[in-house]
């Protein structure tokens, strides 16, 4: 009774916060392909031409992947039962901004080849394309978040670059006119007009969507 | 270090639950209920700790069995996931944690196996650590700022956007005029609050936890 009651009071839907999306995906590989797996995200890392895809999507504020060993599992008691694994696992773990439909599809579209590389490894990956198969594997793997917190809910990725870009170009206006005449102003002005005028648009709350 | 990308660090802990069979309500599910009403806004634990761009709780039941000719296999514990992205060191943020939100982590981690408490902050930092597991790649989009310039930068954006539309048609000189008391306005404005408020939410987000 007790239980009901309780699981009837988490009413949030907390895969959400605002613009950001948490979604968290759990996979299992055969503990010999993970050092290529460990081995393609060194590439990844070291190699900074190959994120540019993943950056210029622009829609995932942080994102990461976490390698545990089967034997990594943290154990901090002996009375915690010792895990008994035959796979490695892939966490990953991203924030994003859009419907989870879209996120995947633009994945799909945009990065196939890079998580092809990263997920070929998993067991009973199907390829990120078509993408049918691969928003089913995903729907399987993934699992809710509890509790999602965002610092600034209103703005996407995209608003955050832009409002740092304005943020500078005002910081360096203001600098500049501070000793202008009326007339000199005019036109330093609309130079700066010119200069911030695509990334004046407005944050707000996100658009229903699924 | 691949916990780290410019001066945001992305921290993921696994800490394991304590498993009772004795209790009516296990420490999971009363894990999940506190989560479940913990504010997510400005409230929030996390928006008193500044630095924090996005964080989440989960409460990890078990790995996914993806079918076969895949092996099906379990977890022998449930663990908390804690996934943050913050600005500069581990140390400093943990330190910050236990000091100022001490209620907060006590209710969540009291769940966990081996948990010290926050009175010592060192056996605290030094638990988390035994929790930690290395981030294998992480990707965060802006990584050069902090939340704080962050949250400047949109105020702004959104505060100039207003004045140009507010003030476009006037004379050169009452503009000049006037975007000295703006910027006069934002250099002494109060530091922008993380987490934003219940009006920051889209009605979907308050739908029935799936």
């Amino acid at each position: 009774m007790i239980r009901e009651a309780r699981q009837h009071t988490i009413t949030k839907m907390t895969n959400i916060n605002g613009k950001a999306y948490a979604m968290n995906a759990i996979t299992p590989m055969k503990p010999w392909k993970t050092p290529i797996l460990k081995l393609a995200f060194f590439v990844l890392g070291a190699v900074k031409p190959l994120q540019k895809n993943l950056k210029d999507l622009s829609f995932i504020h942080f994102a990461r992947w976490v390698v545990i060993r089967r034997n990594q599992f943290p154990r901090l008691s002996d009375r915690q039962p010792r895990e008994e694994l035959r796979y490695d696992y892939l966490l990953f773990f991203s924030n994003f901004n859009g419907t989870w439909n879209q996120y995947i599809d633009a994945f799909s579209a945009v990065l196939s080849q890079g998580l092809d590389l990263i997920w070929r490894w998993s067991e009973k990956y199907p390829g990120s394309r078509p993408v049918t198969g691969f928003k089913r594997y995903i729907s399987l793997v993934q699992f809710d978040t509890d509790y999602y917190y965002n610092a600034y809910p209103r703005a996407a990725t995209n608003d955050v670059k832009a409002a740092l870009r304005v943020q500078d170009a005002v910081d360096q206006f203001a600098r500049a006119s501070q000793s202008l005449s009326p007339a000199e102003f005019e036109k330093a002005w609309l130079e700066f007009l010119v200069r911030v005028q695509s990334d004046l648009g407005s944050t707000g709350v996100a658009p229903v969507g699924t | 270090m691949s916990n780290q990308s410019g001066q945001v660090y992305g921290l993921t802990i696994l800490s394991p639950i304590i498993e009772d069979d004795r209790l009516d309500i296990c420490h999971s599910m009363e894990l999940r209920w506190y989560l479940g009403h913990l504010p997510r806004d400005h409230k929030s634990p996390f928006a008193q700790i500044s630095s924090t761009y996005l964080a989440r709780l989960v409460v990890m039941d078990d790995v996914v069995y993806v079918g076969a000719p895949a092996c099906e296999e379990h977890l022998k514990s449930h663990y908390l996931v804690f996934e943050t992205n913050f600005d500069w060191d581990l140390e400093t943020y943990l330190t910050r944690l236990a000091r100022e939100t001490p209620e907060f982590v006590d209710a969540v981690w009291k769940h966990c196996v081996g948990y010290p408490g926050v009175s010592d902050i060192a056996a605290f930092i030094a638990y988390m650590k035994k929790c930690q597991v290395e981030t294998t790649f992480f990707f965060a989009d802006v990584n050069n700022r902090t939340v704080q310039k962050s949250l400047e930068a949109l105020r702004t954006q959104s505060a100039l956007a207003r004045f140009i539309a507010k003030h476009q048609g006037q004379s050169p000189a009452e503009v000049q005029r006037e975007f000295g008391r703006l910027l006069h306005a934002i250099a002494h404005a109060p530091p922008p609050i993380p987490g934003g408020d219940e009006s920051d939410r889209m009605p979907q987000e308050n739908r029935p936890h799936e």
